[in-house]
């Protein structure tokens, strides 16, 4: 039945008009529904039935009204309009007349022609303007493509909406008796929450009692043996091979807090690294005396590393040259800082 | 076998499920409702700052994530600062809820080794500049666990002793599971947010959690019970959020309903709360985020939806 009907508004909206309105042929079904007798179809037959549904919009309380219009050619013009509704069904039920009598369409109503024209404008724009909104509402596809996370250049881009004042949500509005709240149009009942400290402090006994754990402090690789002093249940067991952690490093921990803490200045690395380019740099400069080489492949491809991090880091370096009081040790920063300039050039 | 039920003879049947579908609970009688929002004033911050919360489920895909992001972003607009931590160390994800990607340079694990300090590795969201995105590892890099916890811990004390002042909100973003990085994440925690979902595969991973976050000193833990759906609970298909608490025994920071809106946040980057209009998801966060700052949790909580009318003609109006 429903294949039918959407087969038959499919036909008769390109029969009709010759407007691509699919989409808004979604909205439209959904709320009107029509059903053809198929019996009385086969399109040669002059008394035609028509089973005209409207639906209204209301989820709970389906206004349903079956109108059977008998199509007789004749007597549909004049039929009692006593309100909206039957005026709309109305409209809707003179729809088939227009499919099926387009070859001999001579002397009936023009109003009624008019009205289907209305109709069917109405809906074709509204489709068209959902259409549109769909195509710009936030948080579609089109995000992850302006966000660069999917590649398709041809989808809309929108902006980023902002909601302004936490202190005044008109959203939410609470019932007088505290029995419901009505949040974003909907109605929610509300009920209590019953749970007391004595129920709480149950469930933590019961807890304690399931799961006795102790935090592991430490962390082993497959294999390693457990030092002496430390309890078997604090240590964890990390498979050499995880793939988002390790039990080694390569750095001391003393070291790290310390870089964890430090404020201003150059990163330890960085730093590092800079006394590492000067030197090689010194030692090159002193070898060009020497031999008047021009920079020999193999130590310009040490350079090759720090440069890139230095560019990467340039601003931190500015940083330190420009407020040197609060760098631990300006001079050296400073001389590692002209050093690398020199290479720039 | 760790199972969920209770203590001997305890409180009998109180974990059963059976009951749900069984015994009218909710005998509804009208009672004073106190924790219902006052949205004309700014929530009072209540305890020690900086408050390092972390949020936490045991099962993964519940919204920790989620939470995260809209929670943080929350706070920061109700005028607190805050700095999220991304310690979910293999799947990070939260620069991306967050629409942060692109801003993430350095992570904690560069601060360890010295490539650059604390503040470089900061990124301050542009929406609300006093929050701030901290990221604990790239993806491919791989994070000591010598001194994991440790390092969360001096990331903790750096926050605190920061020219600008320390943090009002610290806020953890745990991963999935209790492997070696949950110990991680929740090593500076004082208090947790424990995300659920209504059902029984996230239930008992949840309690599992509850139970090791208090085997650790961890005492103040609320949660979040996400994607509720009221048209289900009605249907008695999914267990209300009475029925979670009444198996976890947990106070409620609140109650997020399902919305498709959560995600196209994701995709945008730019989490629920900020929307405007603000969505259902968005809202229920909002609130949560309230009752964290004051430490208060939910009194009341939303059953099922009554349905309100709508015209005939909306059709043509909407
Ligand atoms: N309230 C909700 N309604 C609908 N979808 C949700 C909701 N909360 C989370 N999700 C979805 O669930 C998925 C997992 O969320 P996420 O926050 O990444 O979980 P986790 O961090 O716990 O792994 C995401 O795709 C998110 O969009
Ligand atoms: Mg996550």
């Amino acid at each position: 039945m429903t294949t039918t009907a959407s087969i038959w508004t499919l036909h008769f909206h390109s029969s009709s008009f010759p407007i691509p309105i699919l989409s808004s042929e979604v909205r439209f079904r959904r709320y009107l529904e029509f059903a053809c007798n198929c019996k009385n179809c086969t399109s040669r037959s002059t008394l035609r039935k028509f089973i005209v549904r409207a639906v209204s919009s209301d989820d709970d309380k389906r206004l349903r009204d079956e109108v059977i219009v008998n199509n007789s050619s004749k007597d549909n013009a004049a039929k009692t309009q006593q309100n909206p509704v039957a005026m709309f069904q109305e409209s809707i039920s003179s729809l088939p007349l227009l499919v099926f009598k387009t070859g001999k369409y001579s002397g009936v109503s023009f109003t009624v022609g008019l009205c289907i024209v209305a109709t069917l404008l109405i809906i074709v724009v509204k489709g068209y303007a959902a259409r549109k909104s769909r195509h710009n509402r936030p948080g579609s596809v089109a995000d992850l493509v302006r966000r660069g996370q999917l590649r398709s250049d041809r989808r809309g881009i929108s902006t980023p909406l902002k909601y302004e004042d936490p202190f005044n949500n008109p959203m939410v509005k609470v019932s007088k008796s505290n029995s419901s709240v009505e949040m974003c149009g909907k109605v929610y009942r509300l009920a209590p929450v019953t749970l007391t400290e004595e129920e709480q402090s149950v469930h933590q006994k019961r807890r304690s009692r399931a799961y006795q754990w102790k935090r592991p402090t430490m962390f082993l690789k497959e294999g390693e043996s457990v030092p002496p002093d430390v309890d078997p249940d604090t240590v964890r067991w990390i498979p050499a091979n995880h793939p988002f952690a390790t039990t080694s490093s390569d750095i001391d921990e003393d070291l790290a807090q310390n870089n964890v803490y430090q404020k201003h200045g150059v990163p330890f690395r960085i730093q590092a690294e800079h006394e590492a380019l000067q030197r090689k740099l010194e030692a090159l400069q002193n070898e060009q005396k020497l031999n008047k080489l021009v920079i020999d492949p193999a130590a310009a491809r040490d350079f090759e590393r720090p440069l890139k991090s230095h560019l990467k880091s340039g601003d931190q370096v500015e940083q330190s040259t420009s407020n040197p009081k609060s760098s631990p040790n300006p001079p050296k920063s400073d001389r590692a800082h002209n050093s690398c300039e020199q290479t720039n050039l | 076998m760790i199972s969920l039920q209770p203590l001997a003879n305890l409180k009998p049947a109180s974990l059963y499920f059976h009951r749900f579908s069984s015994k009218p609970r909710t005998k509804f009688k009208p009672i004073t409702i106190h924790s219902l929002l006052q949205y004309n004033r700014k929530p009072q911050l209540a305890g020690d700052t900086p408050r390092v919360v972390v949020i936490t489920s045991g099962k993964g895909g519940v919204g920790k994530t989620t939470t995260t992001a809209n929670i943080g972003l929350s706070l920061a607009r109700l005028g607190f600062s805050v700095v999220a931590i991304d310690a979910d160390v293999g799947l990070r994800n939260l620069d991306l809820l967050l629409g942060l990607e692109n801003r993430v340079n350095y992570t904690v694990v560069e601060v360890l080794n010295g490539d650059c300090r604390l503040d470089q590795a900061l990124v301050r969201d542009k929406r609300w500049s006093n929050f701030e995105l901290l990221c604990i590892s790239k993806p491919r890099s791989k994070l000591p666990l010598g001194f994991g916890g440790k390092a969360l811990i001096w990331l903790v004390e750096a926050l605190k002793a920061r020219e600008e002042g320390a943090p009002d909100f610290i806020i953890i973003d745990c991963p999935a599971g209790i492997d070696a990085g949950f110990i991680t994440a929740i090593t500076p925690a004082n208090e947790a947010v424990l995300v659920t979902t209504p059902d029984i595969t996230s239930l008992r991973d949840a309690d599992r959690v509850t139970g090791l976050l208090e085997c650790d000193g961890i005492r103040d833990i609320k949660m979040i019970v996400n994607r509720v759906r009221t048209d289900m609970i009605k249907g008695e298909d999914m267990m209300s959020v009475l029925d979670v608490q009444e198996m976890l025994g947990l106070p409620l920071l609140g109650v997020i309903p399902e919305d498709t809106e959560v995600i196209r946040s994701t995709n945008r980057g730019h989490p629920l709360v900020l929307n405007k209009p603000p969505a259902i998801a968005g809202l229920a966060f909002e609130q949560a985020a309230w009752r964290l700052v004051e430490q208060d949790s939910m009194k009341a909580v939303m059953m099922e939806e009554e349905p309100k009318k709508r015209g005939f003609f909306s059709f043509f109006g909407g």
